[in-house]
């Protein structure tokens, strides 16, 4: 394996923001072997790309080369200073470690990053009370990051409080609202918190987005994502067939043509069961959704 | 490049030591305390609501909730850097011109405008003094000779390339140049937007709100209507979903 294309895969796993630990670290290595580590600003995103990539795979030696170097040619950079952050979360107690990201914020109050590890720290060690308070409140600064609102949403659903995570999710959903990843992450916690109609739309909304572009739609089986929203719909609409008067905290009405929906969803559930390799599963799926 | 042929060389220490220290001293760094950050982020927010209202994908429940929310905060103030305005500040300013007391502060208007201009004028008779006549950078892109009193100026040589660069041009493009960039990074109202100092006259800029937090005051009181004409064009993108997957099916008759 050449240098330069190592170097070049290297590149294409930071721009598609692909984290890959095990192959950066294999061919970052060999490149900080070689010594023939690029110049530039190519050089310092590689050198954070391997420290990153080390730390994951419990090689801190290899990363504490990175971040010496990085940190000999930015001293006062917020970034590498992050970087370190994480370094010593890999190794150190978590107190040192908050108190090392307050010391970072407190000369920069605004110092996005280490307020993300942070609050990170603070969840991972169990107090989520305060991370849920820090994450709040860091929103409240910088309302326009959509990781940091599903973040949230995430600490509000394992905490089984619905309806905080349906409202964290909704201005995920208006950062966002050309995702449909993050409609059907809506559509299945509103289907946990038991508002059956909603979910449906927003099953729905997520099946509408995602086959739009695709000419004839029902001559193939739906894509991994559509899928899923497919299952979605059909486990509303099967539940909401089965009983008219639906409760719905958003007071979402039910579609008038939802025996449609219902059939069409069926359909499109077992179009994606094809082929010798599926018929078990298939069986099974049609077995359960004949129990109606 | 073939056209290198006839291309200046130039010292790679002009670039080091005149380059880069006018490009320096044009931007200021700039570090908002957290506060402030919100405080000129807190538009976004409703701006935010309000790209989607026609087309939401929030239901009418979250939509209202968060709209009333944002209305509240910015009829209360909640966002300001120093927290919600007092309640004895008058609602409206009175006219200046026939408030004697408000003269004054008119002219602290035109002395400030006056004080941001020494810097500048410092900056520039740096530059002038000591790198006039310097050719510091080649634009990549070629250009027509109209550019030529813009960029070279300063240098009286009539058959330069137009892409050369001199230093008093320099200083000038970053001057009004960099102001889009800050824009661009740090959002609409600054305070590195050095062109507000130059383009309007002492009198305008203190008819129109002295700066501050009342100015960010002001801005949340008409996002307020902004966030109210939003509310009539709501629609939620869950309104007739079904029926537009089931056409897509050929389901529906």
């Amino acid at each position: 394996m050449s240098v330069s294309s190592a170097l070049q895969k290297l590149a294409s796993y930071r721009v598609n923001n692909n984290r890959a630990s095990q192959e950066v670290f294999k061919r970052g290595s060999i490149i900080l072997k070689s010594g023939t580590s690029p110049r530039g600003e190519e050089g310092w995103a590689f050198l954070e790309q391997l420290a990153l990539a080390a730390i994951d795979l419990d090689r801190l030696d290899v990363a504490d080369v990175c971040i010496k170097q990085l940190a000999d040619k930015f001293p006062e950079s917020p970034r590498v200073d992050v970087l370190t952050g994480i370094r010593m979360e890999a190794s150190e107690s978590p107190e040192t470690v908050l108190e090392y990201y307050q010391t970072l914020l407190q000369a920069d109050s605004t110092n996005a990053a280490a307020w993300k590890r942070r609050i990170s720290v603070l969840r991972n060690t169990g107090r989520i009370e305060k991370a849920t308070e820090d994450l709040i409140q860091y929103l409240d600064t910088f309302y326009s990051d959509p990781e940091a609102w599903l973040e949230l949403a995430d600490i509000y659903i394992t905490n089984r409080q619905y309806t905080s995570g349906l409202q964290a999710l909704s201005h995920a959903l208006i950062l966002n609202p050309q995702n449909p990843f993050t409609f059907v992450q809506f559509a299945e916690t509103a289907y946990t918190a038991g508002d059956l109609p909603l979910s449906l739309k927003m099953y729905l909304v997520a099946v509408d987005m995602i086959e739009r572009d695709i000419d004839s739609p029902d001559s193939r089986p739906p894509s991994s994502l559509a899928f899923r929203a497919w299952w979605g719909v059909k486990l509303c609409s099967r539940h909401l067939v089965d009983s008219a008067s639906a409760s719905s905290p958003s007071n979402t009405a039910v579609p008038k043509n939802l025996k449609a929906v219902d059939e069409l969803a069926t359909e499109r559930v077992l179009s994606a069961y094809k082929g010798e390799k599926l018929a078990e599963q298939r069986k099974l799926v049609e077995k359960w959704i004949s129990l109606n | 490049m073939a056209s290198n042929a006839v291309s200046l060389y130039l010292d790679p220490q002009i670039r080091d030591w005149v380059l880069f220290p006018i490009t320096l001293v044009m931007s200021p760094p700039q570090k908002l305390s957290r506060n402030a950050l919100r405080e000129q982020r807190a538009l976004a927010r409703s701006q935010i609501l309000r790209a989607s209202a026609a087309r939401s994908p929030l239901p009418p429940q979250l939509f209202t909730s968060i709209s009333d929310e944002l209305g509240e905060a910015f009829a209360a103030g909640t966002y300001l850097k120093d927290g919600p305005p007092k309640g004895d500040t008058p609602a409206r300013p009175p006219n200046p011109l026939t408030d004697p007391s408000a003269m004054d502060g008119m002219m602290a208007g035109m002395k400030t405008q006056m004080v941001m201009m020494v810097p500048q004028m410092v900056i520039m008779g740096w530059i002038n003094f000591f790198f006039q006549g310097f050719v510091l950078i080649k634009l990549p892109f070629p250009l027509t000779l109209g550019f030529k009193s813009m960029l070279q100026r300063g240098i009286e040589t009539p058959d330069m390339d137009v892409r050369w660069v001199s230093s008093l041009s320099w200083y000038f493009l970053n001057f009004f140049g960099l102001n889009g960039l800050y824009r661009l990074l740090l959002g609409g109202d600054n305070a590195a937007d050095s062109s507000k100092d130059m383009s309007a006259t002492p009198f305008a800029t203190t008819n129109a709100a002295p700066a501050g937090p009342q100015d960010y005051n002001k801005l949340f009181k008409a996002e307020r209507d902004n966030l109210e004409f939003a509310n009539g064009v709501y629609s939620w993108i869950g309104d007739g979903v079904e029926d537009r997957v089931l056409r897509r099916y050929n389901r529906l008759p």
